[in-house]
């Protein structure tokens, strides 16, 4: 056990160097929920000032652990100490309580739906006694840098869920702990109201010392943190800074195009673990470090077949998470190659076509003039945050909404009239997965395949086909409750398939799934629509999995703002912002409100690092240079940076923002 | 205990049960709603029973007869018919309750001095109604018959008709009835009601109050915070405390002015044994929230702890008295029926702290031991 080894040692340096500023120090965790072993020997130190981050998909122990640290569960085993205090009962729990902030998981849930804003924020200054002038300015402090002011009165359950995540983090706050700890903040939230929440954590963080232990379900947001553990299973799988992390599983990305596409991924398995098709582009993970080296070693396995645009890169934190999963728990891979349908689909042709498609509720137009086209045999991507409108187009595409104007065809049948008709030739799979969990996984197959009336031949014949394809052989008659999220999530996908649609919707299909189980499903996505020719139209929160799909749409407000492949509407926002440079600096924090000051308004704090946009590389990295230097900082490094599908979001959404922002008339993002 | 802590868990409390539509109908028009329904709605007088009339004899005595029953406020007259079979169609449909035959030569054989028989149909279908209905027809019939013989002594013998009445009825019955001297079910009921309108809401409302955090997570801020159990504790009962006793005072309001029942006791017993009450009845809804999670669960258990003794062994339908043994032992392992003897005992006895200390003193440890239970149960550091 490499990685443990590994986590170990970054601890003892924290003990040996800094041993007084441990401010959590847990030892042997052990959490059980009746027979369920929830945490399982966990070893963690956070040290004073720093944002450490558990990582991990649901059920991997990290709700558990930081509620233990927060002195509001039991638990079974190990050592919890925090601010040198051990906490093994009620009363020394109390003990810790005055210097201790906790928000708990669920997107505002520990909120009050009545109360407006500032009452929300008086209840909680006041369960702390904190003194009414110190309230005052705190509030007013707070209230503005989260842009909330201005709805102060308004009740919480008006509130948008990025509002909502803010107000959570200033209710943790308002009495000033010494130690923040956040339960998954930013789960369900749209990615502008994620990066602002960081940048006023930063912020808070800079100016009161405060120390932070955060969790989140999303491993793009890794490189946020100072130092992390990578939770899997109940057991710490790999732990320290990112870098450290990185260092644990040395390799390199390779991304190219090869054609044929399927036959290229099927040579590269032969030799690699993990190959992952992103639209036109294959991205394989190498087990050297050699760039070269690398290179080499993808063309020896594709034999005969030529790479074409290959870049090499260090592996993302996500990749190397990955591996480590799949390095400790011998992931059985049950997926086969389903038989291909006899039938040669036709691949061509239009599978779902949108035109100027219009939907009013009362005054409030919902979705304003969406035009679309998805081909058969495409994966094609519907972003935007909650409320842009995703979810009315997808009703009015699947004929259970009726749009107030515009015409739409899907599956060859006009949304207009013939609703039925759609209805048998579309799959739906939605965030809930809608199936019984009380039925095995056969018998949910099976009363699927009822419900669209197939009959027996054809059901036996499509049920063999669904098993392999999802790769449930060896689950048909566990029952559907004790299955794992990811297998849970590949039935549900499965009994969406049952009457070999043509057209398939995936509505945020992967919420709540580690990320190997993600990659199996984006797995059968893609030979669903290269093999089969199904159409996918899918709905995201996951940034890096939009990175899948063949063309994307950006909703916002009710429109589309940005289409095209995802190298497309990367190569748009480089041409109209610059690339993107990440810059290391000593005193992070100051560095961040120095290039501000230098014009450079797009500046982000992530974990110990800045990432700016360049219009003109060379002009602007020496500008940014010289701000800092003059100031007195010390710049490590400048270095050009890929931009991911999350920037090009958030920047299309706060360039908007910013042409609709008329002073004094902010309206609720 | 810091008074600014729970100040300020009493007043989030409050804001959030006045704001949320649900719970403020749930908190105040509830338990009115329970009086009116119930008071109206059981009532086990038995009055104005529907009748006909089949009058075969038609002369001047028959009439004299049937117009005793007309007149009778028991009695409903609907009308006389002709024929036997009309009198089966309207028993049939309920259009009537009670039918009367006076059969053919009544007058005639009476004054003969003659007997004669009056056939009367019941509607068996309520026993106790039915019966009750047979008691009204044998009195009127009792009556009519006594006149006859004193009428007949009179003239006979040449008596004063005082003189004869003795003569005919030599133990005469005088009955009193003491506390509800109307003998109206009204008002043994609405004082009770008082009680049961009580024990549906507080519980209810408290236990909902509480387990809403718990499903929210919002019970997190608590456990996290730096507020103690009893902090906590006391600043959630707070409003509903004092939703309930404004509840006691809408709810004696309703007894007292729209059913007009008499309160003869003294307020200040019966004030107090309602704080009592109150503290019981809440602290019941606060150990349930302890013991759940979900909301349905605790309305559950609530509406079944609530609604089982509170009808059952409270003395609110049955006397405690009689009930069977084990019945009793019950009855008296829950507040109920202390508070039920007070609110009795207040509103028709008239009685005061002297009769009734040992029922205060009784609630007053219920109160006590629930919230101690209560206090018991809530950890600010649960297991899962």
């Amino acid at each position: 056990m490499k990685e443990i080894g590994a986590a170990d040692s970054s601890q003892h340096s924290a003990l040996s160097s800094q041993h007084f500023d441990a401010i959590v120090k847990v030892s042997g965790f052990v959490k059980r929920y009746k027979k369920h072993v929830a945490v399982d020997g966990v070893d963690l130190t956070v040290r004073k000032g720093e944002i450490y981050g558990l990582i991990g998909p649901d059920g991997s122990g990290k709700s558990s652990l930081m509620k233990a640290i927060a002195g509001v569960l039991t638990y079974d085993g190990g050592a919890v100490e925090v601010f040198g205090t051990k906490v093994d009962s009620e009363r020394a729990a109390e003990r810790i309580k005055p210097k201790l902030g906790f928000l708990p998981q669920g997107l505002g849930l520990n909120l009050y739906p009545e109360l407006s804003i500032e009452e929300n924020i008086d209840f909680f200054a006041h369960l702390r006694l904190v003194p009414a002038k110190d309230l005052i300015e705190r509030k007013a402090r707070l209230l503005a840098m989260t842009r909330l002011e201005r709805f102060r009165d308004r009740a919480m359950k008006h509130l948008s869920g990025g509002m909502k995540q803010k107000l959570g983090l200033i209710c943790t706050l308002i009495h000033e702990p010494e130690l923040a700890i956040l339960d998954e903040p930013t789960t369900g939230v749209d990615p502008v109201s994620r990066r602002e929440f960081w940048l006023i954590l930063a912020n808070l963080i800079q100016e009161k010392g405060m120390t932070v232990l955060v969790s989140t379900a999303y491993m793009d947001e890794a490189e946020r943190f100072h130092r992390l553990s990578f939770l899997s299973g109940g057991k710490v799988l790999a732990s320290g800074m990112p870098t450290e992390v990185q260092a644990l599983v040395p390799g390199s990305m390779v991304t190219f195009e090869a054609t044929p596409q399927l036959e290229a991924i099927a040579r590269l398995k032969k030799s690699f673990r993990q190959v992952e098709s992103l639209g036109p582009l294959l991205h394989v993970f190498t087990g050297t470090a050699d760039q070269s080296e690398a290179r080499l070693q993808i063309e020896a396995a594709l034999g005969d077949l030529v790479p074409a645009a290959v870049r090499v890169d260090q592996p993302e934190l996500e990749d190397v998470f990955v591996a480590l999963l799949l390095r400790n728990n011998e992931h059985k891979e049950t997926s086969g190659r389903p038989p291909t349908s006899a039938a040669a689909h036709n691949h061509d042709g239009v599978a779902i076509e949108a035109e100027g498609l219009i939907r009013e509720f009362g005054t409030f137009r919902a979705v304003d003039g969406v035009s679309f086209q998805v081909k058969q045999g495409e994966i094609f991507g519907l972003l935007g945050a909650n409320g842009a409108g995703k979810t009315t187009v997808i009703k009015m595409l699947n004929g259970i909404l009726l749009p107030t104007a515009g015409a739409g065809l899907v599956a060859g049948a006009d949304m207009r009239t013939a609703a039925g008709t759609i209805k048998q030739r579309i799959g739906y799979m939605s965030q809930a997965f809608s199936l019984y969990l009380d039925l095995t996984v056969e018998e949910n197959i099976r009363l699927f395949a009822g419900i669209y009336g197939l009959d027996k031949r054809s059901m036996t014949k499509r049920y063999q086909w669904i098993v392999t394809m999802a790769g449930l052989s060896g689950y048909e008659s566990s029952l559907t409750g004790q299955l794992p999220m990811g297998v849970r999530q590949r039935l549900a996908l499965g009994c969406a398939l049952v009457h070999s649609p043509r057209v398939l919707f995936l509505d945020e299909p992967t919420s709540g799934v580690d990320p190997i189980g993600r990659r199996h499903f984006w797995e059968i996505l893609s030979k669903l629509a290269r093999e089969e020719g199904v159409a996918i139209l899918i709905t995201t929160h996951y940034m890096s999995e939009a990175e899948h799909c063949d063309n994307l749409a950006l909703m916002y407000a009710g429109r589309i703002v940005a289409e095209g492949s995802p190298a497309d509407m990367k190569r748009q926002v480089e041409k109209e912002a610059g690339r993107l440079f990440e810059v290391v600096a000593d005193q992070p924090g100051k560095a961040l409100v120095y290039l501000q000051q230098a014009g450079f308004h797009g500046a982000a704090l992530f974990g110990t690092k800045l990432h700016i946009f360049c219009r003109d590389p060379v002009r602007d990295k020496a500008c940014a240079c010289r701000a800092l230097e003059e100031s007195g900082l010390h710049v490590t490094s400048v270095s050009e940076r890929p931009l991911s599908l999350e920037d090009v979001f958030v920047y299309r959404v706060m360039s908007l923002e910013q042409a609709e922002r008329v002073p004094g008339q902010e309206v609720a993002v | 205990m810091n008074p600014r802590r729970i100040a300020a868990v009493a007043r989030k409390e409050w804001k959030e049960t006045v704001r949320d539509r649900l719970f403020l109908l749930m908190a105040f028009l509830l338990p009115a709603l329970w009086m009116v329904v119930f008071g109206y709605g059981l009532v086990l007088d038995v009055e104005h029973v529907p009748f006909a009339v089949l009058d075969r004899d038609q002369s001047s005595l028959s009439r004299d007869y049937l117009y005793r029953f007309i007149e009778s406020r028991y009695f409903d007259y609907r009308g006389s018919v002709s024929d036997e079979r009309e009198i089966d169609q309207l028993l049939g449909d309920t259009a009537i309750r009670m039918a009367i035959v006076v059969p053919e030569r009544f007058e005639e054989r009476l004054l003969a001095g003659r007997s004669v028989t009056v056939q009367t149909l019941l509607d068996g279908t309520f026993p106790l109604h039915a019966d009750t209905t047979k008691g009204y027809v044998i009195a009127v019939n009792n009556s009519f018959t006594q006149e006859l013989l004193t009428d007949f002594l009179a003239r006979t013998r040449g008596l004063g008709s005082d003189e004869a009445r003795r003569l005919a009825e030599p133990v005469s019955l005088e009955t009193r009835y003491l506390y509800n001297q109307e003998v109206r079910s009204t008002w043994s009921m609405v004082p009770a009601l008082i009680m049961f309108a009580l024990m549906v809401a507080s519980p209810l409302l408290t236990a909902l109050g509480v387990v809403r955090e718990k499903e929210t997570g919002s019970i997190y801020n608590i456990y996290s915070s730096t507020a103690s159990k009893a902090e906590y504790l006391v600043g959630k009962l707070a409003p509903y405390v004092t939703i309930s006793t404004i509840n006691v005072a809408a709810l004696w309001m309703i007894a007292v002015w729209l059913f007009r029942v008499p309160f003869k006791g003294n307020i200040a017993v019966f004030i107090a044994a309602s704080m009592l009450f109150v503290l019981c009845s809440t602290g019941i809804g606060l150990v349930i929230s302890l013991l759940v999670r979900t909301q349905m669960a605790a309305l559950i258990i609530t509406i079944i702890i609530a609604m089982v003794p509170t009808i059952l062994f409270s003395g609110l339908l049955v006397p405690v008295p009689s009930l069977s043994p084990g019945a009793q032992v019950q009855a008296h392992l829950f507040p109920m029926m202390y508070y039920t003897d007070v609110v009795r005992g207040s509103f028709l006895k008239g009685l005061g702290l002297k009769a009734m200390w040992t029922d205060l003193l009784a609630l007053a440890g219920f109160a006590v031991v629930l919230q101690l239970v209560a206090y018991g149960l809530f950890t600010k550091r649960p297991k899962a």
